[in-house]
């Protein structure tokens, strides 16, 4: 890094990788919840949750990689706190997805162990930025 | 029988466990305790059955084929070896398709959910869901524990039906039987309430004394009842001239022995006493034994073997009939204790039941020199249904005083207690009273006493009880059940003989039972009515 630059561009580079990657996870695994519930015994008050969950995951990406990706240009260190909260939360959620979930593929546990590793390197990048910034 | 199967392995409020050890299941074991063809999983089959196999109905239990890894039996038969051999191998079979089942957090992904049975707690509640004509079929999703609200017992208890076979550790409670021929077959389950008695044949010798399973005390006591022991109550020995004495000690297992020339403790007689409460529980089995000894001439011996049930708590009352009176069984009978007080609503146990059947209605039996006044043995039990006669000869000499005469008479027709009541069913229990038929007496003079003033007394030369039966309950299994008893005693005058002269008078008794039954009436339905009414002011104008 230049002296004058403290953005990451590493994290840029994994927001950026991370929201794509996004757009494939939330497809898949509702395409999976799908194919579950034709071909296993799925009821409603199991399938509601699961729907809900990734739905509010996939809401929270939004303002995660933006507030990250503005933090990160900006060089402060507010949004990118912010976008490590939300990050916890997503964490969260997708561990859900990982243990929790009604019905949990081996496909499942494939692509919630990549966001998992995606999610964790990211929250590293963000603090050693926010640490870079607060200095 | 599925339901024996799972009252064995659960508590019978649960319903079925899933089974999901696939080492334990087989899908072909269909007969119980006995080898299934072909089939290689069958726990009930040796490796000389598996001989004789020609290929493995089964090859492979699994469970779900979609989880990710999953334990599987496989079975098959080495035909290179001889003799033939089946293989088991448990595995662990692995998915290779990427959407297979990693983990669930469902309890009903893949296994059915057992049933709640509805119990007196849970019945409400499960009305107001299952209770309308629609209903949803998704379980309450939270509410993952639903076995705990089943009380569950602390001893698991088994109930039987009339006719179940009753089971024990490995298979049935047997009761060796005929079949067909008169030897000994072992395969005989005694069934529960179903009272047996059965002889056959066995084959022993002398060089076989101790491997004949049949003849040992141990082939009868080592199976216990499932919860319940099977106790030795009884040891009778019988020796080889037919001797039996009694042996105290009971908790010595005997086994046969050769000694000498004989083979001693041998199995000849078994009796199996069951005791069960009214929930169709079994809390005592006990067995009483004959044992014998065989010499090296016998070739075979007879066995005997019988079981019944017993209610706890209740003394056996022989029925003679469920309900309705059996034909050839015996009339019962009893009395009223005096001092009970006479409302009728108070009549709790009033009647004293004659277990004896010797001492229920009984009429007199002819003695064999037909001399009544000698006459004083036992006397026949009446059977329902059949009309009996007997009778004996009185001499009559000149000196007899008339009172006694007739005292004695009456007790010889009628009996030393001649009941007061008569059961209305085969099974009346003493307790309800309006099932018991109280006896009519009557009194007919043979003579048409002209001179009232006449004092002469009467003795009583016949005694006919009259027994009026109907048929009860539905047309196509009536039900025989006793109506009106009545004892008529016919007596004459006793003249008074000069004296050296004697005179026979015939005394008899007997017993007719008539059939009173009304005939049945057919119902028909009524013809279906056209009910058209016109509006009443049809006619309006003119009305």
């Amino acid at each position: 890094n230049c002296s004058y630059q403290l953005s990451s561009v590493p994290l840029q580079i994994l927001i950026y990788v991370n929201g794509i990657y996004y757009i494939f996870y939330f497809l898949v695994t509702l395409a999976m919840i799908v194919y579950k519930s034709q071909v296993f015994s799925y009821p409603d008050d199991f399938l509601a949750p699961d729907l809900v969950l990734l739905f509010i995951m996939a809401v929270l990406e939004v303002p995660r990689s933006y507030l990250g990706s503005k933090g990160n240009l900006t060089e402060e260190e507010a949004p990118l706190g912010l976008s490590l909260v939300i990050t916890v939360g997503s964490v969260v959620l997708s561990v859900y997805f990982l243990v929790w979930q009604t019905y949990v593929l081996k496909a499942d546990v494939i692509i919630n162990a990549v966001l998992l590793f995606t999610y964790g390197l990211e929250a590293v990048l963000k603090v050693m930025a926010i640490a870079a910034f607060v200095s | 029988p599925p339901e024996i199967r799972t009252a064995a392995q659960a508590p019978p409020l649960r319903g079925p466990a899933p089974i999901t050890d696939v080492a334990k299941l087989c899908v072909c074991d269909l007969l119980v305790a006995q080898c299934d063809v072909n089939c290689c999983c069958d726990p009930d089959c040796s490796a000389d059955d598996f001989s004789l196999f020609t290929t493995c109905s089964v090859p492979i239990v699994t469970g779900d084929s979609r989880l990710c890894s999953q334990k599987a039996a496989l079975y098959s038969l080495d035909v290179e070896a001889n003799p033939p051999e089946r293989i088991f191998k448990l595995i662990d079979q692995v998915n290779p398709s990427v959407f297979c089942i990693h983990a669930t957090n469902y309890k009903e992904a893949l296994s059915f959910r057992s049933p709640e049975m509805p119990t007196s707690e849970n019945f409400d509640q499960l009305l107001e869901r299952f209770g309308s004509a629609a209903f949803s079929a998704e379980p309450d999703s939270w509410d993952e524990n639903r076995d705990a609200q089943n009380p569950s017992d602390a001893n698991e208890t088994y109930r039987y039906e009339y006719g179940v076979p009753i089971q024990t550790e490995d298979g049935f409670l047997r009761l060796p039987s005929p079949v067909i021929s008169s030897w000994c077959s072992d395969a005989n389950p005694a069934g529960f309430l179903v009272n047996q008695a059965t002889k056959c044949t066995r084959s022993v010798s002398v060089e076989k004394c101790g491997s004949v399973q049949g003849v040992s005390m141990l082939f009868y006591t080592n199976s216990s009842i499932l919860a319940v022991n099977i106790t030795v109550q009884s040891v009778v020995l019988q020796s080889l001239n037919g001797t039996q004495t009694f042996l105290g000690d009971r908790d010595v297992l005997r086994l046969p022995m050769a000694v000498g020339e004989l083979c001693i403790n041998i199995v000849l007689g078994v009796s199996y006493h069951v005791t069960y409460t009214d929930a169709g529980e079994i809390t005592e089995a006990a067995v009483s034994f004959v044992l014998g000894a065989v010499n090296r001439a016998a070739l075979s011996i007879q066995q005997s073997f019988e079981i019944s049930f017993a209610q706890i708590n209740t003394k056996p009352v022989p029925l003679s009939g469920n309900p309705g009176y059996v034909v050839g069984l015996p009339v019962r009978a009893g009395f009223r204790p005096h001092g009970y007080p006479f409302p009728v609503e108070n009549f709790l146990a009033a009647f004293v039941l004659n277990t004896n059947k010797y001492n229920q209605l009984t009429i007199l039996q002819s003695p064999s020199n037909q001399d009544c006044l000698a006459a004083q043995g036992p006397r026949t039990p009446v059977l329902f249904g059949y009309n009996m006669i007997s009778g004996c000869k009185l001499r009559i000499t000149a000196g007899m005083k008339c009172q006694p005469l007739s005292q004695t008479l009456l007790d010889l027709l009628k009996g030393q207690s001649f009941p007061e009541y008569v059961a209305s069913f085969g099974n009346s229990q003493a307790q309800d009273v309006l099932d018991w038929v109280p006896i009519t007496h009557l009194r007919i003079s043979e003579q048409r006493i002209s001179n009232a003033f006449q004092s002469s007394c009467q003795i009583p030369v016949s005694l006919e009880i009259e027994v009026k039966w109907t048929k009860y309950g539905s047309l196509v299994n009536p039900q025989a059940r006793i109506v009106n008893v009545t004892a008529t005693i016919t007596t004459t005058t006793l003249e008074q003989l000069p004296s050296g002269r004697e005179r026979t008078v015939p005394v008899t008794s007997s017993v007719v039972f008539t059939d009173v039954s009304s005939p049945a009436e057919p119902g028909y339905k009524a013809w279906p009515t056209i009910n058209v009414k016109l509006p009443f002011d049809f006619f309006f104008p003119f009305v």
